[in-house]
């Protein structure tokens, strides 16, 4: 969770907090203020962790039809955009697709992550090869202010050192817990090495997005739910995050198709990769 | 004037702030601290909500029959210089230029080193550009429209001059025969070209530029699209190139990435064949 949800939250929870705490004052309808404030809390926090359920169940619940741009628009359940050319119905749909094992592989000293880092144009060439419809895989890429990257990295090996170092002056110093750190530790140091090699930090967002045609809005509907159970299938090979895009982050990944965000918008909505 | 997430936040968090004062502080009755205590509830989730729906705030008051317009202008516009598409948000200007990447070796005629080193190039060629931008491999459906016409125009033909032929008396055997065979040809053709769906993979990059009038964004958009394309040529070691025209749309339009001629034809001939 980036900064910016964490205050959005304390505020907002703490004003409702606030009313919970003074129940008492509303004296025969305290207990309902007390009920409504938990509410409330209850909301923004679902609000927040899990809109992707919220939003389609509002959206299908009022049966509203999104209209993002002139000739496209989302059908109540949300999870896809739909164009209508020409008595055709092209249904578009995403799924995310963070690909964590294969960015940090890069990073890492380990031996199997290197062959797993070798086998990933064989797998992706087998996904292209057995898709037989339409798909894009898209990766988002996001360059970081490079002094303040480097001063945070160099900041959380101090603290990691550290807590290193009264692991193993403890009592009972626990192997796992250093195995642990010192992992951490040499993914650190990688990252401070690529960036004096040159390389830029970068966070980077992924998602697959696919399309499938249908000569009524049913038909192009179920065959995109098809396609994008298929894709799931044929990227399990990677040990990608990946699961359905619903709700108000189909509208941006449509619009991202047009134009990129600015990276603080970007961070707002999807979760990146360092 | 379009009114900024974080100050629509603040307003409302204010707003709530003083209610839920007002419940502390004031001495008023029972009802009216309930109502007020309510009522800051209600500014409370509608604040944070901003966070999330934003976009959907002004179109959701302008609803109408359950229809919720986000935007009713065009997606985007093709720039006059046919290499670059502008959007507009709000009051903001911004453009996108594209760049392909030609993609020549399989991954079946490398060794397992130069698989990693491919693996890690994708790596770096991620961390070329000083400002965002998106690489995408699409795999798309090949446009066989033009083909598609031509071969029913040329079957079309043959099978009215069969007729016209065929009700002629003084027409030859032979002559008939022959222009018989012809459109049995360019049936059969028409039959096998529909019979196979053609994919081809695309891989490009996108950046966006935002500027105050279209062509300033266009010309910042397509100064990055270039440093993109040098970048990735010298990793890659491919000639990367700038998308213009047409080609552009294949990159945005479901019907482009899918055409509406190969696609109908494919989905009549499957229908014909399930039917058989």
């Amino acid at each position: 969770m980036d900064g910016l949800t964490i205050v959005y939250l304390g505020l907002t929870c703490g004003l409702a907090f606030m009313l919970l705490v003074n129940a008492a004052a509303f004296g025969p309808l305290g207990l309902v203020v007390a009920l409504l404030s938990l509410l409330a809390i209850m909301l923004i926090l679902v609000l927040n962790y899990a809109d992707f359920i919220l939003f389609p169940a509002i959206t299908r619940l009022l049966s509203i039809k999104m209209v993002p741009a002139k000739g496209y628009y989302m059908p109540k359940g949300s999870d896809a955009v739909i164009k209508y050319v020409s008595g055709l119905y092209y249904a578009t749909g995403y799924l995310t697709a963070n690909i964590y094992n294969y960015v940090f592989a890069a990073e890492s000293v380990d031996e199997e992550e290197e062959q797993k880092l070798g086998s990933a144009p064989d797998k992706w060439e087998r996904i292209v090869m057995n898709a037989g419809f339409p798909f894009r895989f898209s990766v988002i890429s996001m360059p970081k202010d490079l002094q303040k990257y480097r001063d945070e990295l160099e900041g959380s090996r101090g603290t990691l050192e550290y807590r290193l170092s009264k692991e193993q002056e403890g009592s009972q110093p626990s192997q796992l817990v250093i195995d642990d750190l010192n992992r951490k530790i040499s993914v650190i140091n990688a990252r401070i090495d690529r960036i004096a090699a040159g390389e830029r930090p970068v966070d980077a967002t992924m998602y697959i997005e696919s399309t499938a045609v249908g000569v009524s809005e049913k038909e192009a509907m179920d065959a995109l739910s098809n396609q994008l159970a298929h894709l799931q299938t044929l990227f399990s090979s990677f040990d990608l995050s990946i699961g359905r895009v619903m709700g108000r982050e189909v509208y941006h990944l449509f619009s991202f198709g047009y134009a990129l965000p600015e990276y603080s918008a970007l961070e707002q909505t999807f979760s990146t990769q360092k | 004037m379009a009114i900024s997430q974080k100050f629509l936040f603040t307003l409302l968090l204010l707003g709530t702030f003083l209610l839920v004062f007002v419940t502390y502080a004031l001495p008023i009755g029972i009802i009216a601290k309930f109502v007020v205590a309510v009522a800051a509830l209600f500014l409370d989730i509608l604040a944070f909500s901003t966070k999330l729906y934003m976009s959907f705030f002004m179109p959701f008051l302008h609803m109408k029959n359950g229809t919720l317009t986000i935007d009713d202008s065009e997606a985007f516009t093709i720039a006059p210089s046919s290499n670059a598409i502008v959007t507009r948000r709000g009051g903001d200007v911004y453009a996108s230029a594209f760049v392909h990447i030609p993609t020549y070796r399989s991954s079946s005629e490398m060794n397992q080193e130069e698989k990693v080193d491919f693996a890690r190039l994708f790596s770096r060629a991620l961390t070329i550009s000083k400002t965002p931008v998106r690489f995408s491999a699409q795999l798309c459906v090949i446009d066989k429209d033009v083909y598609i016409n031509n071969i029913k125009d040329r079957m079309n033909e043959a099978e009215e001059r069969y007729q016209a032929t065929s009700l002629n008396k003084n027409a030859k055997r032979e002559e008939v025969e022959r222009i018989n065979g012809e459109a049995t040809m360019w049936h059969n053709l028409f039959d096998n070209v529909n019979r196979v769906r053609s994919l081809a993979l695309d891989v490009f990059a996108m950046v966006t530029a935002q500027g105050n009038t279209e062509e300033e964004a266009s010309t910042l958009a397509l100064q990055q699209a270039d440093e993109i394309a040098s970048g990735v040529s010298s990793v890659f070691g491919v000639q990367a190139s700038l998308v213009e025209g047409e080609d552009i749309l294949k990159y945005l339009e479901p019907d482009h990435m899918i055409p509406i001629s190969t696609v109908s034809e494919e989905m009549r001939a499957r229908a014909a064949s399930e039917g058989t």
